[in-house]
């Protein structure tokens, strides 16, 4: 760990703590981790680099994760729309999941994760395929389609209260502002 | 028949809703409802426009901002952090912001660098709090192992070793730190004598035994609290009932021994309720019993931190396991509600006679440790016992009450277990009737214990019995006291010693045998040990119970518990680690949190009732301890106060009147009625919302077919 690697300069370093939840040790922690992706010689110009997604992929954090492509996706602010993210991004990405977020704020980022198709709304496609990251790749592991139909529908139920057949950002916060487990199972700390 | 109705209107609406949606999308995102989903932070796409022909994404951050964001005065501003906007975006608000707060006069700009300032001091004080916070790594490396079920039995045990410390500290600086220092010191000792009269007999106690002392008599005395131990200030009969003189100020020791116990009792009750206000706060708000188990599984069910591939896959299985489970018992629900009304008859009273049978087990559980306890005492303390002189056997007898408690512990869950799966209650009620089985079980063998220790040292009650006749308790226990200390000591030990025991003989060789030995059939029916965490639980909160009974009569229990509960986190971390495998059914920590919290309260309710009613009721022995010579423990404190200044002395005794009493007890009562109207009159509105946010939906829905046919 090298001289240039973990530095940044001192008034960018005060910006991103107002401007994130991340602490001063978080935000070099995430400079480091972040160097550590690219190569040796790009490493100085870390803070100007953007990291494609399957880069990011490489993270032991988000390797395993079901919905890390999405996540790669929603946090990315590329104009190619790939999910390659930059340090920026990267920040921001700690920050909604760090333990200090408001939950607000986490169930804004969840529903945009859950989101697959990117149109506003949980729509019965959204709903299947966000079961099937859940339940796993396996054969066994997924429910078949009389069981996903009916989950759907309870789901449903539960959660459109006006009743259109989608969940949209309100309906879906409302009920995951009444989920306790919420704040702390979204939650990704390096 | 209204439910699906409705219903039908939905998916109609859903699909008139998305084909509308292909043929016109920018009327749809013309919305203003659709106008907030779009306060987001993506510079490329306006989301909610993946469509076609959508409506071109502003260039200005400034346009999605809405006012309340750049608002004059700094309280009604979110902080930007809390904004879902890229970094960029948060900057370039920033600007404005301090643009808007450079138009500021004087007394406000003052203002407005304060605030943040403080704003600073307050994020680098928590950082610093981070620090010290125990054995956290730990427990972020158990939850990203083993999920935050297992993580929050550690943290439980953390907080019940934060809270066992403080109080210990509490102890030991105002009753045992000053009698050692006025014993080192040789302070002026003045007697408080009250001049009742006694008989002789009851005045001489003496703990230590004459003679030739054997070397193995030491351990027994350490495990069972006798002999040299009595005269340590570990045990109530040691202190003295007098107060100390020094530099024009006086020290009671006997007050202070009372207060410091009634204290330690009252802090242990204002933390746990201060944490599980928390909890509370999150279990009590939703208006349904179901609270959208569906949706909160599903949403709110992944654990973002599992970083193992294997952690990973066993979470998919335990999820799709957990759906399924759901799904079938709402299936069973349905096939039982459509039961015959004989097979419903039946069904009931099966369980009836079942209940009637668990009753009837806990009952003889409770008459095995009473007679246990009578037994024991019997055996060491009367004088034709078979076993006087043997030391192991004395030993046995003296933890006779322990071992009962302990078999009926290990046994009967199991039984409980056994029978609740022929009960066939529905599975969420299924895991509460068990947990509250075998709470009430741990609990009560307690209560079962105190009950015979009472009858013993009172003569069931008696004071015209023989026994009690000369000092107003048995005459075999002339330092009762003391007695109640060792026993609640010996339960605390054994407690400890069975823990390890089963940690040793059966945790570690069933995980060695299921390593070395896998194609046994009878070994792969067993499995491997799997980290139960309402039972471990019950074990602290069983714990937890035994030092605070204890805490009155042996002072020092406090500091053993907090050193015990921390050997307990290292071995069950050990434990968790070396033998364990993550559990099958995910545990939901959440909604047991409180119930844990509850389970504790409970015990601290049912501990408070030995230590008041030997404050007030019972007479304190005459020959040991700080309050011999008074005729109740509370005397001590009624004469202290009748040596105060009279004002304050009218001011308490108002206090402890019924005239204070009984109308506070009906403002309070008065106030909770109002609070239950209020939540009342909320739930109905709420509800009366929901309807019209339905009718609000299907109007624009309606609207909006009416636009895109009329333009047509």
């Amino acid at each position: 760990m090298g001289g240039s690697g973990s530095h940044l300069p001192r008034d960018l370093l005060s910006e991103y703590q107002e401007l994130t939840f991340l602490s001063k040790q978080e935000i070099l922690l995430a400079h480091r981790r972040f160097s550590e992706l690219l190569p040796k010689e790009e490493r100085d110009r870390a803070l100007l680099t953007r990291l494609p997604r399957r880069t990011m992929l490489l993270l032991p954090e988000l390797r395993a994760n079901p919905f890390g492509a999405r996540i790669c996706q929603v946090f990315s602010t590329a104009a190619d729309g790939e999910g390659g993210l930059s340090f920026e991004d990267f920040l921001d990405l700690l920050s909604v999941f760090s333990e200090a977020a408001s939950a607000e704020l986490k169930s804004h980022y969840a529903f945009r994760i859950f989101d697959f198709d990117d149109d506003g709304t949980l729509d019965k496609k959204d709903l299947e395929q966000l079961v099937n990251c859940l339940t796993g790749e396996g054969e066994h592991s997924r429910l078949s389609p009389v069981e996903m139909e009916q989950l759907i529908q309870n789901i449903l139920e539960e959660s459109d209260i006006d009743k259109d057949g989608t969940i949209n950002l309100s309906e879906f916060q409302h009920i995951i502002s009444r989920s306790p487990d919420f704040p702390s199972s979204f939650k990704i700390v390096l | 028949m209204e439910d699906r109705q409705e219903r039908d209107l939905g998916t109609q609406g859903d699909d008139t809703g998305s084909s509308l949606g292909r043929r016109s999308p920018s009327l749809f995102l013309q919305l203003p409802s659709n106008q907030t989903l779009r306060f987001r932070g993506n510079k490329a796409e306006a989301w909610g426009a993946a469509l076609e022909g959508a409506a071109e994404p502003p260039e200005d951050a400034r346009e999605l901002v809405p006012p309340s964001v750049v608002g004059e005065e700094e309280e009604d501003r979110k902080p930007l952090r809390e904004l879902p906007l890229c970094l960029e975006e948060k900057r370039e608000l920033r600007l404005l912001q301090e643009q808007a707060a450079s138009r500021l006069s004087g007394w406000h700009l003052w203002r407005a660098g304060k605030r943040r300032t403080l704003r600073q001091l307050r994020s680098q004080a928590g950082a610093v709090m981070s620090y010290a916070v125990m054995w956290k790594s730990t427990l972020r490396h158990i939850e990203g192992h083993f999920g935050t079920g297992i993580q929050s039995y550690f943290s439980f045990l953390r907080f019940l070793v934060l809270m066992n410390f403080v109080a210990s500290l509490l102890v030991v600086a105002f009753v045992v730190a000053p009698n050692a220092a006025f014993e080192a010191l040789h302070l002026n000792w003045t007697r408080h004598t009250s001049n009742t009269s006694a008989n002789a007999s009851c005045l001489h106690y003496d703990p230590t035994s004459h003679g030739l002392i054997s070397y193995f008599s030491y351990i027994m005395d350490l495990l069972s609290g006798k002999g040299f131990m009595e005269l340590t200030y570990l045990f109530y009969g040691y202190y003295q009932n007098s107060a100390v003189d020094f530099a024009s100020f006086s020290y009671n020791v006997p007050l202070a021994y009372l207060l410091t116990g009634f204290f330690y009792l009252l802090f242990c009750l204002i933390w746990i309720v201060h944490r599980s206000v928390y909890c509370l706060k999150h279990s009590l708000v939703s208006e349904d019993t179901s609270f959208g188990s569906y949706s909160n599984k599903v949403f709110a069910g992944w654990d973002f931190g599992l970083m193992q591939t294997s952690a990973v896959q066993l979470k998919h299985k335990s999820i799709c396991y957990d759906l399924r489970m759901d799904l079938e018992e709402e299936a069973f629900r349905r096939r039982l509600a459509e039961q015959t009304t004989k097979q419903r008859a039946f069904l009931y009273i099966l369980r009836g006679l079942l209940n009637i049978l668990v009753l009837g087990l806990l009952g003889a559980g409770f008459f095995c440790i009473y007679l246990a306890t009578e037994y024991s005492q019997w055996l060491l303390g009367s004088v034709d016992s078979p076993i006087k002189g043997q030391v192991t056997l004395e030993l046995l007898g003296a933890y006779l009450p322990s071992v009962v408690i302990t078999i009926a512990n290990l046994l009967l869950p199991i039984i409980f277990g056994v029978i609740v799966q022929l009960e066939k209650y529905p599975l969420s009620f299924e895991i509460k009737i068990t947990l509250l089985r075998n709470v009430f079980l741990r609990l009560a063998s307690l209560v079962v214990l105190l009950i015979s220790l009472w009858s013993q040292i009172t003569c069931d009650g008696d004071p015209q019995h023989p026994d009690c006749k000369d000092c107003g308790y048995s005459h075999l226990f002339l330092c009762w006291e003391t007695s109640v200390g060792q026993e609640m000591y010996k339960l605390l030990i054994f407690d400890l010693l069975i823990m390890l025991l089963v940690m040793l003989f059966v945790e570690f060789p069933r995980k060695m045998l299921v390593t070395y030995l896998p194609s046994c059939p009878l070994l792969k029916l067993w499995g491997q040990q799997e980290f139960m965490v309402p039972s471990n639980v019950l074990d602290l909160v069983y714990g937890q119970t035994l030092c605070w009974t204890g805490a009155l009569f042996c002072p020092l229990l406090p500091v053993l518990n907090t050193l015990k509960y921390i050997l307990v986190f290292y071995l069950k971390k050990l434990t968790l680690y070396a033998n364990c495998r993550p559990a099958d059914r995910t545990f939901r920590a959440s909604s047991s949190n409180f119930f844990f919290l509850l389970v504790l309260l409970l015990g601290l309710t049912i501990s408070c009732v030995p230590a008041l009613y030997s404050m007030f009721v019972l007479p304190p022995s005459k020959a040991c301890g700080p309050f011999r010579g008074e005729p109740t423990m509370w005397n001590t404190v009624s004469s202290a106060i009748s040596e105060l200044h009279p004002t304050t002395q009218g001011f308490l005794e108002f206090v402890g009147s019924l005239a204070f009493a009984v109308p506070l007890f009906l403002l309070l009562s008065i106030l909770m009625f109002y609070l239950v109207a209020l939540a009342g009159t909320y739930s109905s509105v709420v509800k009366s919302l929901k309807a019209q946010l339905q009718l609000e939906g299907q109007d624009k829905l309606f609207l909006v077919k009416q636009i895109s046919e009329l333009s047509q």
